[in-house]
This record gives structure tokens, C-alpha cells and sequence, in this order.
């Protein structure tokens, strides 16, 4: 496998050398601002390119807008990107350019080599590899933002059975609990979900409607 | 008006003119000319307006006697017939102060005299009398000089009206806006009354029929002349002295609901256009009421300038309009009245200018803080990061050294987790002085990464503001910023919104939780800095936050870019 690499840090560039050569990369070129590393990679439309966001000259995104116009001419070539910052929106547009074939790091997980080297192979093979970080921000933020996420494991199981048309009732002995302890449930479910009680609304339908329209289904 | 009464009296008594009613006419214009007079000179003793037009009311009487059976006083008629016309043109010429300014006035309204009471003479001299067919003072019976006369009087009076004219329309073009307003209908009305009247007399030499029904409306457009003029006078722009006393009570009141000194003075003397300037006392110059700091006007412009002084310190200057006040001395008293009060806003505004420098020199330390934190942010980034890197990187490689004794690749272990660590912690710190989302992505990024932070729903309505200054941007960023914290950290909020719009030039955001509300800027230092910053920026953060209602935080900063 074929690599450019772009990093203006010479320390380490070098480590980066070190840690792909070792693993069987072959780097065949290295540049240290935006524009030399599109050169570069046109001449020598490597399989990987492994680019520092924060690069020359403008020392903002330089290292991510070469690495997505070297995709861009080569739709084929694997791109990785490692910043010092995780930004969300660097993520998304290195996912817009395509899902396969990209990854978007934190720079220090390149001293956790053997997981990083693993990382590089998937990237290369076709897979797209997210910061663990990035991942847990969009998880949580997806689990915060869906109340229904929030609830217990037994508080989702009654409003469940409260979705399938059961009676409070009905679930107290489908779940082999004592009917108070299911109306105690309904309003902690209530609670939840933000629901208070008011004249002109049906707060069981409103929970189940709640329930069956949350995004992850 | 006893006087007036005598004329009345007399004339009933002789012979009278058919109808009799028109010399009713003349004291009752002397009368009004009279009141309008003693009007106006006791509500502006210093202007002379009220001394004209008393002089006006004597002159009227005396024309009026024309009218009556004595031969004598029919003279004394006679010869004073056409002076009330000149002293109307003084009026005209001498408004508002009844001072004549300028040559030309000055010139024009002695020819108007002596056009009035000269070329008078060939009536009484060489014409018949209206009263009959002589005078006491007739020489000769020579109607044809009576004529001549009466013609060249009619030709040089029309020229006095014509400059007179020239001279005010120049006048009124010099005015503002509102001194026009009022000054113009009263140049109009006194233009046309003079014109009319000889006018109207010439051309009732050939329509001998128009007779009394003329003169009595020449009479009324003249009478109501004084009126026209009081009301101007009290209406427009006049020098109050009366009013200086109700200037020294209105400053000793004090009091809550004291206006500024600047507008009791324009009051007093009339004068809106009046400004109030304040000495520094650095002797740099003079400063506005806001500590704007203003030159003098040049002396020669309408603008006129008093210096104002305390004992032998001087400590403002009062700036006026020149058309509007003659007399300086008057504004020199108002100065003196007014001196003490004039001194405490002096140094009102002094503290004022001290302040507008504070800010300028408060907002360029918040822009130095925020280079100095982009450089610091930068330098961590640039160098210390990637040698931790490379360090940790070593520790990997002593690890995985199969030949490495196992201590010291055990040791290698911890040294690499605590790299790790201590990268973590860098990229926070990092973070903490200036996230990279705010430098490399703006304002509507760095929020977004503020939400993906939160562990509550966090309602995003960012509006795509384009490109805003640094010191705004970080502004904006560290008061949201703050203000999430507190929603989670004080408030115990389980929502949160932010909201972000751009408007003409305004930055507005707003940032709203659900929390136990109570929060203010006197709480935590966090907030009282944020609103400093935003202070230096001449926005304004302002915090709603009642028991139990929640919490929003909102600003808006001044963003042209």
C-alpha cells in the first residue's frame, strides 16, 4: 500500500514514517503544507493519504480541503485525516465525500500504535473509522435528545405494552407486577417524557405517539 | 389710552368725515400697537421691540388728529400721516432684537424716515388738508407741487420696500428651518402691508370711489401689524431676560426631575439651537455634554460664543445663534446665573470623556487577551502536542521491544498511558483558552460544539451570520458558553436552547433553560466578566431570571465587519 503523508511537524512526520513503515506502508512521498501534499498526491496517486488537519499556510483546515480535493480528482484514493481537535463538522464533510475509505482521528491515537496501524487497515480496506471520541458525542447527543432513550429498561417495557393497547392492568400481569406499581411507573414514564397532565390532552395516547415516532425506531 | 380717548373726543366734536366710523380706526390702532408694545416690553425689557412699538402707538395718535376740528392738530396729523409706514419698516428691518444690524438696515430705515416725515412737506405745504380746503400750514394752494410731491414720496417709499424686501428674503434664507417657521409668515404679511398701503393710495388717486372702505382696511392690515409682531417675538427665538430669574430659581430648586442645564439656558433665552460646551480642565479643549469634543465655531458664522467662567476659572462656553439673541452681554448673565450648575455638569462631562477612554482602552485589552489566547492555543497545538506524540511514541516502542528487560517495558507502559493522559488534558486546556471549532470554523461551529457537549437536550437556532470580528466572535462564544455551564451546573435545567441572528449590523444571542431561574450578574464572577467583555464591545448582556421562570441570558454586540 501506497502512502502520502502531510504533516508540517518534522518529530512527528517522522514517527508517522516510522509507525506505517513498520506495519508494511510503503510512504512514497511526505509534504509539509496543503498544496505541496496535492501535488504530491497527483504525482504519485497513492492508495492512502494521511493528512494533518491544521497545516500552512492558513493553519486552519488546509490539511482536510487537500485531502478532499485529492478524493475529489481520485475517488478511489483512502484518506486520513488527524487533527488535534475533534470538530463535528470535519467529520461530517470528510463522510460526505464518500463513507468508504476515510477516517478521522485524534492525532494522539497515533501513539497507540497497534490500534492506530488496525484503524489504517480498515481505512484502507474500504471501511470508514471515527474517532471514538466523535462517536460517543453523536451517541450521546442522539440519547439525550430522545427522551424515550432516557427511560429505564422497565420503564420502556411498560410503555411498550401501553404502545401494543394494554390496560394498566393488562401489563401488571403481563409483567407479574402489582397495578400500582404499573401506575407508578405510567407516571414516572409521564415525568419523563415531559408530559404534564392538562385537560385537553390524553397523556397515554401522547406518551405511545412519543414512543412509536422516536428517530432510532 | 386717556389720550386716545381726547382724540376720540375731539373728533366726535368738530366736523367728522362721512363715515364717521373710520376715524374710530385710528386710536384703536394706536391702542393695539400700544398694548402689543407694553407686551412685549414687559415680557423682553432688553429688547427694543416693545419700545417701537409704543413709540408706533404715539405716532399713530398723532396721525389720527388729522381728524379733528383743531387747526392745529389737523398739522400735527398731517405731518405725521405716513410715519407709522417707516416705523413698520424698522420694525421689519430690526426684528427680533429691534436692533438694526448692518449697514444696509441701517441706511434703508433712515430713508424710510425721511421719506415719511420730508416728503411729507409738500402735502401740508402746498395740498389741501383733508379737513378742508387749508391748513395752518399751507404757503401756497399749488396742487400740482402737492402732486409731484406725492408721487416722488409714493416712487423713493416702494424703493425703501423694495430693499427692505431684498433685505429680509437674504435674512430668511440665512435661517434654520424652525426660525423660518416662524419668522416667515410675519416678513410676509409686514412686506405686503407696507407695499399695499401706498399702493393702494396711488391707485386711489384715479379711483377716487374706493374712499373710506380703503382706508379702513389699509388701517386694519396695518393694526394688525403689532400683533404679527408680539407673537413672533413671544412664539420665536427672544432674549428672556425677564426669565434669568426664573433660570437662577429653576437651578436653585435641584431636585430629581432637573432637566440638563443646557436646556433650562436655551429656554430662558430662547434659543433652542443653544448648546453648552464644557472646558477640560487639562486645557485641551472643549468638550460636548456626552464628552464628544468639540471645536468652536468660527467667529464671524451665525454661531456666537460666550465664555463661561467661575471666579477667574474659566469652565465652559455657551454656543448661540447670533440671529436669534443680539445682545451677548444677556448671555453672559444666563452664563453667570447659571455658572455653578454649568460647573457640576462640566465635570459630568469631563468624567464622561474619562469614561469613553476607559472603554477604548478596555476593549483593546480584551482584544489583546484574545490574541494572546489564539497564540497560546496555537503554540500548544504547534509544538507541545506534537512532541507528546512522538514521546509517547517511544514509550510504544521500548514496550513492544521483545528484548527489552519486562521491567522496563512495564515501566514503558504507564509512561505511555500517562502521555496519553496528559494529552487529553493538554487538548482540554487547549480547548478551554480557545477551541479550535471558534478559530478554524466561526462562531455558528464553535456553539454546535458547545451543544454536542451538554448532557441535556440542547435546542440549536443558529442563524448563518457570516463572518463577524474576532472580539465578537469570542465575546458571543464565551457567553454562551457560560451560560450553558450555569443551565447545568446552578440552574439544574433539563433543556436548553441557543439562539443566534444577525440584524442590521447587531449581533443578538440568546440562550434560554428551563432551570431554577434566580441567577444575576452580581452571582458568580462568570457572568460579570462575560458582561464586561460585552460591555467593552458597547453591547449589552442582559439576564432575565426570576425565581422558578428559568434563566435567559441575552446579548447583542455591534458587529459591522
Amino acid at each position: 500500500v501506497r502512502v502520502v503523508i502531510g504533516e508540517d511537524e518534522a518529530l512527528l512526520r517522522e514517527g508517522l514514517v516510522a509507525v506505517l513503515g513498520r506495519a508494511g506502508y510503503e510512504v512514497v512521498a511526505m509534504a509539509a503544507d496543503g498544496e505541496d501534499l496535492v501535488r504530491k498526491a497527483r504525482a504519485h496517486e497513492p492508495d492512502l493519504v494521511v493528512a494533518d488537519i491544521r497545516m500552512p499556510p492558513s493553519h486552519t483546515d488546509d490539511g482536510l480541503r487537500a485531502a478532499l480535493e485529492i478524493r475529489a480528482g481520485r475517488p478511489g484514493t483512502a484518506i486520513l485525516v488527524l487533527s488535534q481537535h475533534l470538530i463535528k463538522r470535519y467529520a461530517f464533510e470528510l463522510l460526505e465525500s464518500g463513507p468508504a475509505g476515510v477516517g478521522y482521528l485524534l492525532k494522539q491515537r497515533v501513539a497507540d500504535v497497534d490500534r492506530f496501524v488496525a484503524d489504517v487497515g480498515r481505512i484502507c480496506s474500504g471501511g470508514a473509522v471515527l474517532d471514538p471520541e466523535v462517536v460517543a458525542t453523536m451517541l450521546d447527543r442522539a440519547r439525550r435528545d430522545d427522551p424515550v432513550a432516557r427511560l429505564t429498561p422497565r420503564q420502556r417495557e411498560v410503555l411498550g405494552l401501553m404502545a401494543e393497547g394494554r390496560s394498566n392492568a393488562g401489563i401488571a400481569e403481563r409483567l407479574t407486577l402489582s397495578e400500582k406499581a404499573v401506575v407508578k411507573h405510567v407516571s414516572h414514564i409521564y415525568d419523563e417524557l415531559g408530559l404534564v397532565p392538562a385537560p385537553e390532552d390524553h397523556r397515554r395516547v401522547l406518551a405511545v405517539l412519543r414512543y412509536l415516532d422516536r428517530p432510532s425506531g | 389710552v386717556a389720550l386716545g380717548a381726547v382724540e376720540l373726543a375731539l373728533m366726535y366734536s368738530g366736523v367728522p368725515v362721512d363715515p364717521s366710523w373710520v376715524v374710530v380706526l385710528f386710536p384703536v390702532v394706536a391702542w393695539v400697537y400700544l398694548a402689543a408694545g407694553v407686551v412685549a416690553w414687559l415680557r423682553r425689557p432688553s429688547n427694543r421691540m416693545g419700545a417701537l412699538l409704543t413709540a408706533a402707538a404715539y405716532v399713530w395718535l398723532a396721525a389720527g388728529l388729522v381728524n379733528t376740528p383743531v387747526p392745529a392738530l389737523i398739522a400735527v396729523g398731517l405731518i405725521t400721516a405716513t410715519v407709522p409706514l417707516a416705523i413698520i419698516v424698522h420694525l421689519l428691518h430690526g426684528f427680533p432684537s429691534g436692533r438694526l444690524r448692518g449697514r444696509v438696515s441701517r441706511v434703508t430705515v433712515l430713508v424710510g424716515y425721511v421719506v415719511c416725515v420730508m416728503l411729507q412737506a409738500p402735502v401740508y405745504l402746498w395740498g389741501q388738508g383733508p379737513a378742508g380746503p387749508t391748513t395752518v400750514l399751507q404757503i401756497d394752494d399749488r396742487p400740482d407741487l402737492d402732486r409731484i410731491g406725492f408721487w416722488v414720496q409714493t416712487g423713493v417709499g416702494l424703493a425703501v420696500m423694495v430693499v427692505t424686501a431684498i433685505v429680509l428674503a437674504a435674512r430668511l434664507r440665512a435661517m434654520t428651518r424652525a426660525q423660518r417657521r416662524v419668522v416667515a409668515p410675519l416678513f410676509v404679511y409686514g412686506i405686503f402691508a407696507v407695499i399695499f398701503v401706498p399702493l393702494t393710495g396711488a391707485v386711489a388717486e384715479f379711483a377716487e370711489a374706493w374712499g373710506v372702505g380703503l382706508v379702513a382696511v389699509q388701517l386694519g392690515l396695518l393694526g394688525a401689524i403689532p400683533v404679527a409682531f408680539v407673537a413672533a417675538v413671544l412664539l420665536g427665538g427672544f432674549a428672556r431676560t425677564g426669565e434669568i430669574e426664573e433660570l437662577g430659581a429653576w437651578l436653585g430648586s435641584g431636585g430629581g426631575a432637573r432637566r440638563d442645564v443646557a436646556g433650562a439656558l436655551a429656554d430662558a433665552l430662547g434659543d433652542p439651537s443653544l448648546e453648552l460646551l464644557f472646558w477640560v480642565r487639562d486645557g485641551s479643549g472643549y468638550v460636548a455634554a456626552d464628552g464628544r469634543r468639540v471645536p468652536l465655531p468660527a467667529p464671524d458664522g451665525a454661531r456666537a460664543v460666550v465664555d463661561v467662567a467661575l471666579g477667574a476659572r474659566r469652565i465652559g462656553a455657551i454656543v448661540y445663534d447670533a440671529t436669534l439673541i443680539a445682545d451677548p452681554e444677556l448671555v453672559r448673565t444666563a452664563g453667570r446665573v447659571a455658572a455653578v450648575a454649568l460647573d457640576r455638569e462640566r465635570l459630568t462631562a469631563e468624567l464622561r470623556a474619562s469614561r469613553e477612554g476607559l472603554r477604548r482602552s478596555r476593549a483593546r485589552i480584551v482584544a489583546a487577551a484574545d490574541s494572546e489566547r489564539r497564540r497560546i492555543a496555537r503554540d500548544l497545538h504547534d509544538g507541545l502536542q506534537a512532541g507528546l506524540v512522538v514521546l509517547a511514541l517511544r514509550a510504544h516502542a521500548v514496550w513492544s521491544d521483545p528484548n527489552a528487560p519486562p521491567s522496563m517495558r512495564a515501566e514503558a507502559a504507564e509512561l505511555h498511558a500517562g502521555l496519553q493522559t496528559a494529552m487529553d488534558d493538554l487538548r482540554e486546556l487547549v480547548h478551554g483558552v480557545m477551541p479550535a471549532a471558534l478559530t478554524d470554523r466561526g462562531l455558528g461551529a464553535a456553539v454546535e460544539d458547545l451543544a454536542d457537549r451538554m448532557p441535556i437536550p440542547t435546542a440549536l437556532d443558529l442563524e448563518t451570520v457570516g463572518p463577524l470580528p474576532g472580539a465578537v466572535e469570542s465575546a458571543g462564544y464565551f457567553v454562551v458558553s457560560e451560560a450553558l455551564a450555569n443551565a447545568v451546573k446552578h440552574a439544574g435545567a433539563r433543556e436548553v436552547s441557543v439562539r443566534m441572528t444577525r440584524e442590521t449590523g447587531r449581533l443578538h444571542l440568546e440562550v434560554h433553560d428551563d432551570g431554577v431561574g434566580g441567577a444575576g450578574l452580581t452571582g458568580g464572577a462568570g457572568l460579570r466578566g462575560m458582561a464586561d467583555r460585552v460591555d467593552a464591545l458597547e453591547g449589552s448582556l442582559s439576564i432575565e431570571s426570576p425565581p422558578g421562570g428559568g434563566t435567559h441570558v441575552i446579548i447583542e454586540v455591534p458587529c459591522a465587519s
